[in-house]
């Protein structure tokens, strides 16, 4: 009892002790209480907003509202509403989350001790906020030949007390340009390059090799991506992107203007719809496709076009207004609406009419009617069917929005059948086939002729080989291994093994080649296997080879082969077949290419490929558990008229070769006509010629005849199914041509391009070859808003981007959210100058990076020795008093590393290279997807896929290993050593110093490193280099 | 809500190297108030005294059938052959209570349900004093069964191999990439040795690879393979250099990057990257040193399996994880089944391929539960079997189970866990979670606590976690 008491009391002191602490403990209004209403109650009640004229965003606005009693939290309207149960509890559901109830308490406990807070300024509409309002050219007055960047700095400088830093040395500043322009080590003969630094710049920015650095930051912020999927399935962006890599590359070289570049990729397709040059650009469109889901793709295209063009984080306002910017859900869909009609597409390019090969990924609008509904709260399976969205930018800026214009488009554009090359390549295509059907219609009739006469072909023999193995012939045969022996005109292998025993072929066989062997397998143990092999290489891992087995159980021939050591047993390569020991048999084998056919005493067994490319190698016989007796053998060349059955079909006899050779020819003469007929109608429908329903009508017979040819075809098909199927064919094609004769039908225009699938459930052949002859120009409205030169966010976002990836730091932080929540820069007046500058010079990249790069703001070292205290008042060189020393980006690594060496292949655009395939090519044209990336790149803080509009710049040890261990570095160190002089020690550290880092070895790094090649070799210097591609100083950009 | 870009150096982005801290002098004068301020970054040491020091966290890939692994219906047999409406529970397929799955293939045929009910393929025994029944595919965990706290009550949202990315992130494959908890993890605690990384992750991975996302690359796990010989990308070069030569380089660069330092004093990249050659250079002989097996026991080689040809693979594995707990290497990620979709996805010859599977990873799990408990260990270990989702009560085709999102099992062992015990429960026929159901981030919130973390403070500003991303601790499995 009395413990029980005593227990008590002192758990009560415990907790009046804890509570008196709590309550006596001041509240902070600007810690604790601000940031709290700022996440649940700014949205709805701050200068956004207003709802019910109430805002809380300061003490007196608070009061203005009268929902506060200081002192009285129980008559606090403030605390009622966020600690009310259901209607009326704020913030509303749906709206978030309630507060918790130590958040209940602490409002509670703040507004008791009488709900202090300092004076506050009330904040400002949001159409006020510093990123909402027009470029303002910033008042200044420069000394002569001051670069403007300089003057606004200095300025700012001076106003708080730092001072300007020296310049970096001549070296290290060019390798920074070098580095920062093109992406390249200057060479050493570019660090004693002595003229002006301007004509230096102008002639880097005017080199391909800076296009490809630049094209590859705006691969970052456009989110470049190589397709992706599950096998062969499509499921995320597009074949062939690399167009569209191209075409920044392009871009960037004839230094078009970034509101051009802009406007080409948001609506390339209804700007210049028959320049595929332009069309292009709409790559940036089409990197957002992705199979499984409308809506996420859309999302996509909606959030990254706000935050790369305009820094608005527009995919805030998905599932309800957004919290912080004046951007409405409503906003979000009419956005969305601009995009709605938008589907995919490859089209043909002159050369290429296989569209996994090469095609054009881009953009057009396909459903021009699609509404748009808004998704409640966010949720695409609940769409507001009651209202269909139209399409429009945000309010906020919509002033500046040009009326959208439906855009007729030229035939070629929609229906890329029409174009000439489409026409063109396909009737070369139709017309080679009838010339390949000819041929294989000559050689059947020969085929015939030859079975009537039984003569042979007297094709050219440039190899032949017999043996009758009367007697032992060295100089043909090298015998290996055991067991071999001669005997009664056979060649023998008396012992049973499973050891690699040969009778190996001296000469080399030709490439295609017909061998036949009569033996007789004697005994053995289990499996009795008597092997034929080809291209077998040296060490035996590799070979093609035929064999029969009379192991009792499953007696069969096989082909078969070996690759990498492991043998392979194809199932379509095996023949079950009575093979007994004792019994002579005679094999033949006819090789053409991978192609191989079997015979045994006679009969056909079986046709199959080999997995391809051949290898040279030799010849040989061998048993395996098995004695042989071999009685001859000979091999000749291949007769190249020879006909082989396919690997999966079965041979037929010369007539029916004949027949068939005849329909194929047939059905190639009648797809030249339909491909004639089409071409004619398509021109004659799009150019609306009187003729053009006569033509139309003639193509549908044509079509039609087509069809019921290949249906003709495909009924001397052997399988009864196939069979079937094509009477049904020749029935409708009947039909169809019954139903051409009354024009009751319209025929199939060409077909130029494939649709990307608009859902997995989706087949290609369902959609039509022509598409809407009118694109909506929603988005070509779109990107005339983005252009505007009023519109303040685009010139304002770009220059920041451009910044940042000079100085290693942007001027707005945010670089993509250039909203309510950002802060105004640091130097809005040097944001302002360079947007300004962007715009009046016709939005010339170029004229900014020249502007950039010539500042002496720009050319400082980056040091902070001996500048302590510019060091103590800005560590962060926010007034870019010294230069930001950065990490090369992870493809600016790899190829310094080439370039060094001189190893790095300069070629320019094309396909995207598989990175396992590796090659000196410049990074930026590895494959760069989901499930391609390469490995040395990756660990260097590789593009972010799904978003990079800033790299990361990590410092993980991987980095390190890689970069000491990787062949890659490896092998660069030894050829860079190679290239050094190595007349003296001293000489080649200097040299390798000046070639690695651009600059002189002090003392005693000049020490360090003499030492430790002392007495070395090649070995050691490669190593030094190694040692010194590792320094800091080499992936820092100083 | 808004996200602010990847920050160029991240906190700690090496070895609490303090990269991107530095004075706020000037900072603070030029931007007036900062709002940063009200974020505080990791101090690398847990929040609250922690049960647990590391995880080891196994994942089958593809979709384990839990009435046939730890959730025992014997409905299914009762109503074997019956249509779902057939039975007294037609009441599960009630469109309200379907609603949670989120689809990503619209008219796919996964993730659908299965109406014929399909017996159980396997019986089940109770085991340990716990008398907790477990299939027979599973004999060896069986018997540790009283170290396991069996949650039987998970959901997931997505009802395809979205869902693997989701049971990481608690994040719907439509949604966009955020960290994975073994990132948090890393991102959370500071480091136990200097010389192995913090987060590794041994077998294969599909949807997503990365685990940082937004918190950096440097909270990306470093991937394994169990091979001494060749462990981990560029473990040793990639041509003819040898050890001493190669120490002699690594001090050469360490020498000239020191003196370096002298004429750059406040570059912290340097610092760190002086650092980073030094990890590195350990890592090389490090690693290889943890996944090479030689001090082990025939016995505990035995106990994980690695005498037997089908347990091998996976006890290898098992093996390397204790030992790189045993390092102090905090987040252990391993996964278990092959190509996209795991292996683990029946949708036909189920009672085949999942007796083969089981048998690759009974015996080397409970092998490792059993080793680690001898070792002492299992007190701060917490050990995590989870899967995709569950697969349907009901058949696809002849004999396979579909993917099944509404309610599954997972178990969780050691680092202050409950042993013998279940939690939750899914209703008759194993369809829906019933009693006490868990979003997979519960199972996230469950171990950070057992780390000493709370999951509400694992964020960083302009990344808007949502309540359910941080989840719920499960106290009730909490010993």
């Amino acid at each position: 009892m009395i413990d029980f008491s005593v227990r008590c009391a002192a758990l009560l002191l415990i907790c009046v002790a804890t509570c008196q602490s709590a309550l006596a403990q001041q509240v902070d209004y600007r810690t604790e209480i601000k940031p709290l209403l700022a996440e649940k109650c700014y949205a709805c009640h701050g200068a956004l907003k207003q709802e019910s004229d109430l805002r809380l965003e300061t003490r007196a606005l608070m009061d203005r509202g009268s929902v506060l009693v200081a002192g009285s939290p129980n008559e606090s309207e403030l605390l009622a509403r966020v600690s009310a149960q259901g209607d009326g509890r704020m913030p509303p559901h749906g709206e978030g989350s309630a507060l918790r109830d130590d958040e209940i308490d602490l409002l509670r406990r703040w507004i008791g001790q009488g709900a202090k807070a300092p004076d506050e300024a009330i904040p400002k509409s949001p159409s006020e906020h510093w990123a909402f309002l027009p470029i303002q050219r910033p008042d200044m007055t420069l000394a002569a030949g001051q670069n403007p960047i300089d003057g606004l700095l200095t300025q700012q400088r001076r106003l708080f007390g730092v001072t300007t830093t020296q310049p970096a040395s001549r070296t290290i500043a060019l390798r920074r340009l070098y580095l920062d322009l093109i992406g390249l080590p200057p060479t050493l003969d570019q660090l004693d390059d002595d003229r002006a630094w301007e004509v230096i710049v102008d002639q880097l920015l005017e080199s391909d090799a800076h296009a490809e650095r630049w094209a590859r930051h705006w691969m970052d912020v456009w989110r470049y991506s190589d397709w992706y999927g599950l096998g062969q399935q499509l499921r995320v962006s597009q074949k062939h992107l690399w167009h569209w890599r191209d075409w920044i590359i392009g871009s960037l070289a004839e230094d078009k203007g970034y509101d051009r570049m802009v406007m080409e990729m948001l609506a390339g397709d209804e700007l210049e719809p028959n320049d595929p040059e332009v069309v292009a650009a709409t790559g940036f469109l089409a990197r957002n496709y992705y199979l499984f889901n409308r809506t996420t793709w859309l999302d996509s295209t909606i959030e990254h076009t706000g935050k790369a063009f305009l820094g608005l984080t527009l995919n805030c306002a998905k599932c309800h207004d957004h919290k912080y910017d004046p951007i409405s859900q409503v906003d979000y869909y009419r956005f969305r609406a601009l995009f709605e009609p938008h589907q995919v597409r490859l089209d043909q390019l002159p050369g290429e009419s296989d569209l996994d090969k090469d095609g054009l990924p881009r953009v057009f609008d396909d459903h021009i009617d699609e509404p748009t509904y808004l998704h409640i709260r966010g949720d695409a399976k609940n769409p507001d069917t009651s209202r269909v969205i139209s399409p429009g930018v945000p309010a906020i800026l919509e002033d500046l929005a040009p009326p959208i214009v439906p855009i007729d488009l030229p035939h070629e554009a929609y229906a890329p059948g029409t174009r000439p090359h489409v026409q063109q390549q396909r009737l070369r295509q139709a017309i080679e086939a009838v010339d390949v059907a000819e041929k294989e219609l000559k050689a059947a009739k020969k085929g015939l002729a030859q079975k009537v006469s039984d003569t042979e072909t007297a094709s050219t023999k440039t190899f032949e080989f017999t043996d009758e193995f009367d007697a032992a012939d060295t100089e043909a045969w090298e015998l290996v291994g055991l067991g071999w022996e001669y005997a009664g005109g056979m060649l023998k292998q008396t012992k049973p093994t499973r050891e690699r025993y040969m009778a190996r072929l001296r000469q080399p066989l030709p490439r295609d080649f017909e061998m036949t062997c009569r033996y007789t397998t004697t005994g053995g143990t289990t499996y009795k296997s008597v092997t034929f092999r080809f291209d077998q290489s040296a060490d035996g891992k590799h070979a093609n080879y035929v064999y029969s087995s009379a192991h009792a159980p499953a007696p069969k021939v096989q082909a078969a082969y070996t690759r990498d050591g492991k043998d392979h047993y194809p199932g379509e390569g095996r023949t079950p077949t009575k093979i007994e020991v004792g019994h002579q048999y005679q094999l033949k084998f006819a090789v053409r290419d991978t192609l191989v056919n079997v015979w045994l005493d006679g009969e056909f067994l079986q046709a199959y490929r080999f997995p391809g490319p051949r290898r040279e190698g030799s010849f040989s016989l061998s048993a395996f558990d098995a004695t042989v007796a071999f009685d001859s053998l000979s091999i000749r060349s291949l007769p190249p008229d020879l006909e082989l059955t396919e690997s999966g079909q079965v041979p037929m006899d010369a007539e029916s070769a004949l027949s068939l050779a005849e329909s194929k020819h047939r059905v190639a003469v009648a797809r030249v006509a339909s491909v004639q007929a089409t071409i004619a109608a398509d021109r004659s429908k799009h150019l609306k010629e009187p003729d053009a329903d006569l033509l139309a009508n003639a193509a549908v017979r044509a079509q039609a005849l087509l069809q019921k040819r290949i249906a003709e075809l495909n009924q001397l098909g052997r399988d009864d199914k196939a069979k079937q199927a094509s009477a049904q064919e020749l029935r409708k094609a009947n039909e169809r041509l019954a139903a051409a004769e009354s024009g009751a039908v319209d025929y199939l225009p060409l077909k130029g391009s494939r649709k990307a699938l608009e859902t997995p459930a989706h087949s290609e052949s369902q959609y039509p070859h022509v598409y809407s002859a009118t694109s909506t120009g929603r988005r070509l409205a779109l990107a005339r808003w983005v252009t505007n030169h009023q519109n303040p966010l685009t010139a304002h976002v770009a220059v920041n981007h451009i910044w940042m990836r000079h100085f290693g730091s942007p001027l707005v932080d945010s670089v993509f959210d250039f909203g309510l929540r950002a802060k105004p820069p640091r130097h809005q007046a040097v944001l302002d100058l360079l947007a300004d500058e962007l715009i009046q010079n016709g939005w010339s990249l170029r004229h900014l990076h020249r502007l950039i790069v010539t500042s002496d703001t720009f050319r400082l070292r980056s040091s902070t020795a001996g500048e302590q205290a510019n060091h103590r008042l800005d560590p962060e060189n926010q007034l870019y008093w010294r230069a930001n020393a950065r990490r090369m980006e992870s493809q600016v690594v790899r190829d310094s590393l080439l370039q060094l060496a001189g190893q790095l292949d300069s070629t320019i655009g094309g396909p995207s290279i598989d990175p396992a395939k590796g090659g000196n090519r410049r990074s930026l044209y590895f494959l760069h997807s989901r499930d391609q990336q390469d490995r040395f790149l990756s660990l260097f803080d590789d593009a972010d896929l799904m978003q990079c509009y800033r790299r990361s710049e990590s410092i993980v040890p991987q980095q390190a290993l890689a970069l000491s261990n990787s062949k890659l570095a490896i092998e660069m160190s030894a050829t860079i050593a190679r290239q050094l002089p190595a007349e003296s020690e001293e000489a080649f550290v200097r040299s390798a110093f000046e070639t690695i880092l651009c600059r002189d070895a002090n003392d005693e790094e000049l020490a360090a490193c003499v030492s430790f090649l002392k007495n070395g070799d090649d070995r050691t210097r490669a190593q030094l280099v190694l040692a010194i591609l590792n320094h800091n100083d080499f992936v820092t950009i100083r | 809500m808004t996200n602010t870009p990847n920050a160029r150096v991240t906190r700690r982005t090496l070895l609490g190297s303090g990269l991107g801290f530095g004075s706020l002098a000037l900072t603070a004068m030029l931007n007036g108030e900062g709002d940063a301020a009200e974020f505080t970054a990791p101090s690398g040491k847990p929040h609250f005294a922690p049960k647990a020091k590391n995880v080891i966290w196994l994942f089958m890939r593809g979709g384990v059938s839990h009435m046939e692994s730890f959730d025992p219906k014997p409905a299914l047999n009762q109503y074997a052959g019956k249509t779902i409406s057939e039975t007294p529970f037609a009441a599960v397929q009630d469109p309200e209570k379907l609603k949670r799955v989120r689809v990503v293939v619209v008219n796919d045929a996964n993730g659908q349900q299965r109406n014929k009910i399909y017996p159980l393929q396997v019986g089940f025994k109770k085991y340990g004093q716990s008398g907790i029944e477990v299939s027979d595919w599973f004999p060896h965990i069986g018997l540790t069964i009283d170290d396991i706290a069996v949650i039987r009550s998970m959901y997931t949202t997505d009802d395809n191999h979205g869902a693997q990315v989701q049971f990481h992130s608690g994040r719907h494959m439509l949604d966009p990439r955020v960290p994975t908890i073994g990132a948090w993890v890393t991102w959370g605690l500071g480091t136990l040795n200097e010389n192995l990384p913090q987060f590794i992750s041994i077998g294969p991975r599909f949807f997503d690879k990365r685990d940082g996302h937004y918190l950096g690359p440097a909270y990306d796990s470093v991937g394994l393979k169990v091979d001494p010989n060749n462990p981990l990308d560029y473990a040793k070069p990639e041509g003819d250099i040898r050890s001493g030569e190669q120490r002699k380089t690594f001090d050469l660069v360490r020498r000239l990057n020191r003196l370096a330092a002298r004429e750059y004093p406040n570059d912290s990249s340097l610092d760190a990257r002086i650092k980073s050659y030094e990890l590195a250079y350990r890592m090389q002989t490090a690693v290889p040193d943890v996944i090479r097996f030689d001090t082990e026991t025939a016995n505990t080689k035995r106990l994980y399996g690695l005498d037997q040809k089908e347990t091998r693979p996976f006890g290898e594995k098992l093996l390397a994880a204790r030992r790189f707990a045993e390092q102090g290497v905090r987040f252990i990620q391993i996964m278990h089944g092959d190509g996209a979709a795991g292996a683990w996805d029946q949708h036909s010859n189920l009672k085949a391929k999942h007796a083969e599977l089981s048998m690759q990873v009974d015996r080397p799990i409970a092998g490792l539960i059993q080793d680690l408990k001898q070792r002492g260990m299992l007190d701060e270990t917490l050990v995590v079997f989870a899967t995709e989702f569950g697969r349907t009560p009901g058949s696809q085709g002849a004999n396979g189970r579909d993917h099944h999102p509404f309610g599954f099992s997972v178990w969780m062992a050691g680092g202050g866990i409950r042993g013998g015990m279940v939690h939750g429960s899914t209703d008759e026929l194993g369809f829906h979670a019933v009693e006490k159901p868990h979003y997979v981030t519960d199972i996230h919130a469950t171990l950070l606590h057992q780390l000493g973390l709370h999951s509400h403070r694992l964020h960083v500003p302009g990344h808007k976690r949502l309540e359910r991303d941080f989840g719920t601790v499960i106290d009730e499995i909490r010993a």
